[in-house]
């Protein structure tokens, strides 16, 4: 969102309270939805959740066409649409939500460098997996984006997106990379967020901040995502603390609907119990 | 092993992310107590990898290196290693915190450099077309500010992205916000971990420092740095304790449009430059005048040169 825009909304933000009808939408859950739309949404369900805020969680196929900035989730509340993680913790925080405001100066900014490290690397190699490996852009990233729509447009729009990602991989670098250099360099971000989690309940000691939100959000669905190959699924498995984190945080803010929203994959995935 | 970067006038009036990577190698190196012999040069084509700043090692597997984290990689190897004393916590952070720079300080700094249309045509390009040898001084800045205006189109999503104010102010916000929370992050503390510098403070330095040092004409970035009184002891600190010889005082380039003494001291080949142009002229016009016939040069034998002008001079007479 442009600077004049988000302060407008901020503004109006701040006059009403959380309404009931809130709803957040996304991509449809079984057959379209991918890797990091998945992450990015379960992130802001577990944000908004561990602020207790209620949301309904709405699929709809052109939902990344709905978007204002063309990224989903995006959440509808009253007569505002805001898009992005980031962007929707600066609105909840209008609202008097915030959920790193017990935080000083040097947590707070060691905060923001945590999330743009998931962004930079976790959110970076998932689009990378997705659509600059071509087994599984074969297999299973045009497939499944381009699966509400009919014959020419689903080829159409499917080798548009990977056309457009791997310009963006091309931008920041990234397209001279092999694919064990993106397992690796997955392997030291979760390294990283795992000592700084060490034996902490949360990343910030007893109460959680949106950076567990947004760790939660990836590494859970990368967990519980069946991809042409578990190499992902492993490196995160050898950082048990990680695991734990994430087990504590399914527990505690998404028990009541496991069916619903938890069991997350391109097949009918088991959750981490 | 041999440092190569670009000569010594150029070397604080260009921030693009080459020096970036130069002063963060150097900066580590340095920490690292490499030993470096660093050798300047105008002419990117003549560094052993092609494009500046090179490392060229002494070992024949290794050869040349260009990019900052394999050179890193290779002093790591040689044993010379600036984050031996962190913990792993620290080691964590100072990820974390160069991500934090990449996503919101580097795209402004090159936005200020390349793209903002005031301080690219006034200082970067004109800076390179005089320093740089021909042809490239007209190939290579062009193409770096294409390059570079391309790369934010696509990083942001917006293919009809144009340099303006708009977007200039979203860059900038999110560069003094990254620099609010670095400055948060240092306190009163002499470097980001401890006492001695690491990898972070080589990287933090290397991308602030350039800043401090360059005047732009559009300085916003400079204005909130100078504001941020903890961030810019601890550039001027470090400086002054690794790198002496570059000087602690900023060597002002005012952009001028008239040329007075000072300015012959600072170009060398203005002199040679005149000269060759004022030749240049007379040889053309002379060349001209010859082809026109309006002069012509006759020979005439050694003993009839004394009754010779007045012969050419009948004949010159006779002729218009």
């Amino acid at each position: 969102m442009s600077l004049a825009v988000e302060a407008f909304v901020s503004q109006i933000a701040a006059a009403e309270p959380w309404p009931e009808n809130a709803t957040l939408y996304q991509p449809l859950r079984e057959d379209q939805i991918l890797l990091s739309d998945c992450a990015s949404s379960l992130a802001v369900q577990a944000y908004l959740r561990m602020c207790n805020l209620p949301v309904h969680v709405s699929c709809r196929s052109n939902a990344e066409y709905m978007s204002p900035s063309g990224k989903v989730p995006f959440v509808h509340v009253g007569n505002q649409v805001v898009s992005e993680l980031g962007p929707i913790v600066q609105f909840t925080k209008a609202k008097g939500h915030s959920l790193s405001d017990g935080l000083d100066d040097v947590q707070r900014a060691e905060m923001k460098a945590y999330m743009e490290l998931v962004n930079n690397m976790l959110l970076t190699a998932e689009l990378y997996i997705q659509w600059c490996d071509d087994t599984t852009a074969t297999e299973i990233s045009r497939p499944r984006y381009s699966s509400p729509y009919s014959w020419p447009l689903n080829q159409i729009l499917a080798y548009q997106k990977q056309w457009e990602v791997r310009r963006k991989m091309n931008a920041i670098g990234w397209a001279g990379k092999s694919l064990e250099q993106v397992y690796e360099d997955v392997s030291q971000c979760c390294q990283a967020l795992s000592q700084r989690l060490g034996t902490q309940p949360y990343f910030f000691n007893k109460q959680p901040t949106e950076l567990d939100a947004l760790v939660f959000g990836h590494l859970f669905t990368i967990l519980t995502t069946r991809l042409t190959s578990d190499e992902l699924g492993e490196k995160i498995k050898s950082y048990s603390n990680l695991l734990a984190f994430c087990r504590r945080i399914e527990q505690s803010y998404f028990e009541d609907s496991q069916a619903g929203s938890s069991s997350r994959g391109y097949s009918k995935g088991p959750s981490l119990f | 092993m041999a440092f190569i970067i670009w000569s010594h006038e150029l070397y604080w009036k260009m921030f693009a992310h080459l020096f970036l990577c130069l002063s963060f190698s150097q900066a580590y190196a340095k920490f690292a107590g490499a030993p470096l012999k660093v050798h300047k040069i105008t002419n990117p084509w003549r560094s052993p990898t092609g494009t500046l700043p090179a490392l060229k090692t002494t070992e024949e597997s290794t050869g040349s290196l260009s990019k900052p984290s394999n050179i890193i990689i290779h002093l790591r190897k040689q044993k010379y290693n600036a984050d031996y004393d962190l913990s792993a916590k620290e080691g964590a952070d100072t990820l974390a915190f160069v991500s934090l720079l990449e996503e919101k300080l580097l795209p402004a700094l090159i936005y200020t450099q390349w793209v903002d249309s005031k301080n690219y045509v006034d200082v970067t390009r004109r800076w390179y077309a005089e320093n740089i040898p021909f042809p490239l001084n007209f190939l290579l800045p062009n193409r770096i500010h294409n390059q570079q205006l391309e790369r934010l189109r696509l990083v942001r999503g917006d293919p009809t992205l144009e340099p303006g104010e708009q977007l200039e102010k979203e860059l900038y916000h999110d560069a003094l916000e990254c620099m609010t929370l670095l400055s948060q992050r240092l306190g009163s503390h002499k470097f980001f971990f401890g006492d001695s510098p690491s990898s972070l403070d080589a990287y933090v330095f290397g991308h602030l420092a350039p800043l401090l040092k360059v005047k732009l004409p559009n300085g916003k970035l400079q204005q909130h740095l100078n504001s941020l009184d903890n961030l810019r002891h601890y550039c001027t600190n470090i400086l002054i304790l690794y790198f002496p010889s570059e000087g602690g005082e900023p060597p002002i380039r005012k952009v001028s449009v008239h040329s007075d003494g000072s300015d012959f001291d600072s170009e060398p080949h203005k002199r040679r430059k005149q000269i060759l142009s004022v030749l240049f002229a007379m040889g053309s016009m002379l060349g001209y005048a010859i082809l026109m016939g309006i002069v012509s040069i006759q020979h005439i034998r050694p003993q009839a040169a004394l009754v010779g002008p007045r012969h050419i001079e009948e004949e010159g007479e006779e002729e218009e």
